[in-house]
């Protein structure tokens, strides 16, 4: 055995795992982008802005995470916003008589949306961008039916006591942000389950012929992504207090970006929690700077674009590709 | 004439080819024959520039060649005939001939079919294929197809055509209409190259010889004088006679029970009906063409393609695994033939390879690390896998290697059955015969093996009772302990 171990061949791939440009990317663009921000603006480095920040980013941070899954799976989610804007609406509707209750029917719509997905992907085969294209207008469409267009507001205040105040000088969105974070890292990186949505969308033949029940794994990842947007929807109407029709509209195109600019391939099976954390943080100081600097909002999302752009140029590891869809 | 001179190519670690010389000359049918890992692909693919040689030099018509890619070698003069069936259906029969060369057949911006379709029937008719170019392409057999992509080749107006392997998939017809159409290239002076695991074929086309071992030239020969016993010896070279082929168990003592039985089994792909005992703690090897059912036994018994009708039984329980996990959950592991793409994800570390069928959890459902590591530690010591570290990229391994990966993944799950398909497809001598022991060892312990394979001489040469397919039916079963000829093998085949 040791003498096997000390065969040359091999030499190189301990420094294959050397973090390279590719790895540090997200880290350096985050850094470049708060020392650009802070010189061009004085009020962009200041402790009110960071809060600010932290908690413009929650509902992005917490879409982000179930993305991560379904990107890492292999497979994509479009629907994300309408579910948001769903389980905004149920926690809206329900606050009034259930107060901080109001969560739980947010959650469970959210379940029951990524329950729909997962089921329609995985034991219906239909591919997932287009099931979650159906249901990203579907979703969107009941929101519609039951507001008609007019906002439901929330006014109890048991349910903006507990999720849209402060404690400690830190608002509860972005505790709860924290705490879906912490649970999340644990769920990827050190379960079973987490394990086997990689295999899954590393090699879905091969996780299959491997004995994993790649089908469960599928509904999983879309109940789990659909049950952390019902936490999301819950964190955006605590933050406007109200539901409308318009809520987290286009939301789906800055969570995917957050979490490809992350580092994270659409390709599926590769991904990292910490890489969709600095993702959203770049897409958050990226529009909040621009807010921050007084840049013609007409421009912004051009400029959001070519970051996303430039980001994927940079990172991709163009030798491992020999057909770019 | 191309001439090749010391060409040497590798792949990562595995030397596939070492200081080869060849020359082709027009006019003439060369077919280059040896063991799988022999480097006859390798060699055309060299020289049709699928990718580039390591060292050494190519001449064409006294001319230096070195083509960058596919396009200029065509350029050049030298086409190449894949082993897969490159025909793109939702084309007509004169686009796939003409596929690359569409541009050419631009006249105001648009394709100026007619003159693209009767380019096109030229060049079949010149095959002497009776294939029209107005034909529904869906009603074309796999030779047809195979025809068409022949055609495309000669619409570069090569000198020199390579064929690899392009038989491999086609059946005794198909393949007989193939080879008229290559007697057909050589009396119209192209140079043809041919590699074929079929001697017969070779021996039925070939004017030339050239046998490769190990990546190396063994030498150039006459066909005519040569006899097929002899080029098995050349093939195979006197030292490795027997020599990597662990000995043969002892006999098994009395009635074996049957580990694995089917039972008039019939399967969705045209599997059956077949019956088969497979006696526990013995070897097992399914010879036969590919598709002709050892592949489909495999799938069924693993819970990959649903069985119609019959039973199946495992340790003597009915058995009819779903999916593939109630099989693993029952006992059974599985080493698909495809081993990138079934067997093990290349851009996964190797531990987690290793760990993918045992997935070792804690009480509480997280990962456990620490099983895990000695998991693969176990499987890398066990079966001596060559890597410093358990955590590389299980694709900067050779392919034997990897093959030990898949082999590791299955062992971490203490079977008391292995299903192997192709096991040492790909893989060069050495893990060769560290793989034959290691199945000798492990049905020493009392694990039962089924095993499919293409590979004759491993077929005879590894299995304790060897089985024969044909057209999704069992043809013929040796009887346990015989070593038949390969020939006698063959004949039940065809």
């Amino acid at each position: 055995m040791d003498d096997v171990a000390k065969t040359p061949v091999v030499a190189s791939a301990g420094a294959r795992r050397l973090p390279g440009i590719r790895d540090l990317f997200p880290i350096l663009l985050l850094a470049a982008l708060c020392v650009i921000f802070a010189l061009l603006s004085d009020r962009f480095l200041t402790v009110g802005n960071g809060l600010i920040v932290l908690q413009q980013s929650t509902v992005l941070l917490v879409a982000a995470l179930a993305m991560t899954f379904v990107i890492v799976n292999g497979s994509i989610d479009l629907s994300v916003g309408s579910t948001v804007a769903l389980s905004a609406l149920a926690a809206a509707a329900a606050s009034g008589s259930m107060g901080a209750f109001a969560i739980v029917p947010a959650v469970l719509v959210g379940f029951a949306c990524g329950l729909l997905n997962g089921a329609l992907f995985a034991y219906g085969k239909i591919p997932s961008f287009i099931v979650t294209l159906g249901t990203l207008v579907i979703y969107r469409g009941v929101v519609l039916l039951y507001t008609r267009g007019a906002p439901v507001s929330i006014s109890d205040p048991g349910f903006l006591q507990v999720y849209a105040s402060r404690s400690f000088g830190l608002p509860h969105s972005v505790l709860i942000a924290l705490v879906a974070l912490a649970v999340v890292a644990v769920v990827f990186n050190h379960t079973v389950f987490g394990r086997e949505v990689r295999a899954v969308g590393g090699g879905e033949r091969v996780a299959l012929l491997s004995g994993i029940p790649v089908n469960r794994v599928k509904l999983g990842v879309f109940v789990l992504c659909g049950t952390l947007c019902g936490l999301a929807g819950l964190l955006q109407a605590a933050r406007t207090m109200a539901a409308t029709a318009q809520l987290a509209q286009g939301l789906e195109l800055d969570v995917i970006a957050a979490v490809v600019v992350g580092g994270t391939p659409l390709t599926g099976g590769i991904g990292r929690i910490r890489g969709t954390v600095l993702g959203v943080m770049i897409i958050a100081i990226l529009s909040n700077g621009m807010n921050m600097i007084g840049m013609d909002p007409y421009l912004q999302n051009i400029i959001k674009g070519a970051v996303l752009i430039a980001a994927v140029f940079l990172t991709i590891d163009r030798s491992k590709i020999l057909i770019i869809k | 004439m191309l001439s090749a001179r010391d060409i040497s190519k590798s792949f990562g670690a595995s030397r596939a080819l070492s200081g080869v010389s060849v020359d082709f000359s027009r006019g003439e049918v060369v077919s280059l024959v040896g063991e799988n890992g022999a480097g006859k692909s390798t060699l055309l693919k060299a020289l049709a520039a699928v990718f580039p040689w390591d060292t050494g030099t190519v001449t064409l018509e006294g001319a230096s060649y070195a083509p960058k890619s596919l396009a200029e070698a065509e350029a050049r003069g030298v086409a190449l005939v894949f082993q897969e069936l490159n025909v793109n259906r939702s084309l007509t029969v004169a686009e796939n001939v003409m596929l690359g060369r569409l541009r050419t057949y631009r006249r105001f911006g648009l394709i100026d079919w007619k003159r693209l379709k009767a380019d096109a029937q030229a060049i079949l008719d010149r095959l002497d294929s009776g294939i029209s170019v107005l034909a529904d392409i869906d009603s074309l057999d796999l030779g047809q197809l195979k025809i068409i992509e022949v055609a495309r080749a000669l619409a570069a107006n090569p000198r020199f055509v390579f064929f690899d392997e392009s038989t491999a998939f086609l059946n005794n017809r198909e393949a007989h209409r193939l080879l008229a159409v290559i007697r057909n290239l050589r009396e119209q002076d192209h140079g043809v190259a041919f590699v074929s695991h079929h001697l017969n074929e070779v021996f039925d086309i070939s004017d030339r010889l050239v046998v490769l071992k190990d990546g190396a030239l063994v030498g150039s020969f006459e066909a005519a004088g040569m006899s097929e016993s002899r080029l098995h010896e050349l093939m195979v070279g006197r030292e490795f006679d027997g020599g990597i082929f662990p000995p043969a168990s002892a006999p098994a003592q009395g009635e074996v029970p049957a580990e694995l039985a089917f039972e008039d089994v019939v399967t969705r792909s045209g599997l059956g009906p077949v019956s088969l005992a497979v006696p526990a703690g013995r070897i097992v090897g399914i010879g036969g063409l590919k598709g002709s059912g050892g592949d489909a036994m495999l799938a069924a018994v693993i819970g990959a393609e649903p069985v119609l009708s019959g039973t199946m039984r495992f340790g003597g329980q009915p058995f009819r695994p779903g999916d593939p996990r109630d099989a693993w959950r029952q006992g059974i592991a599985y080493v698909p033939g495809d081993r990138t793409g079934e067997g093990l994800i290349p851009e996964f570390p190797i531990e987690e390879n290793l760990t993918m069928a045992v997935r070792p959890r804690t009480a509480g459902g997280l990962v456990d690390r620490t099983a895990g590591r000695r998991v693969a530690d176990e499987m890398i010591a066990r079966l001596r896998i060559k890597t410093a570290a358990r955590d590389a990229a299980t694709s900067s391994l050779s392919g034997g290697n990897m093959q030990k990966v898949v082999l590791g993944k299955c062992l971490a799950t203490r079977p008391r059955m292995l299903l192997l398909n192709n096991p040492t497809r790909g893989v060069d001598v050495g893990a060769k015969a560290e793989i034959y022991r290691l199945m000798r060892e492990l049905t020493g312990e009392g694990m039962t093996i089924l095993m499919v394979t293409e590979d004759l001489a491993e077929l005879i040469g590894v299995a304790d009772e060897i089985v024969v397919t044909r057209r999704g039916a069992i043809s013929h079963r040796f009887a346990p302990g015989a070593r038949p000829s390969e020939e006698e093998v063959v004949k039940w085949m065809m």
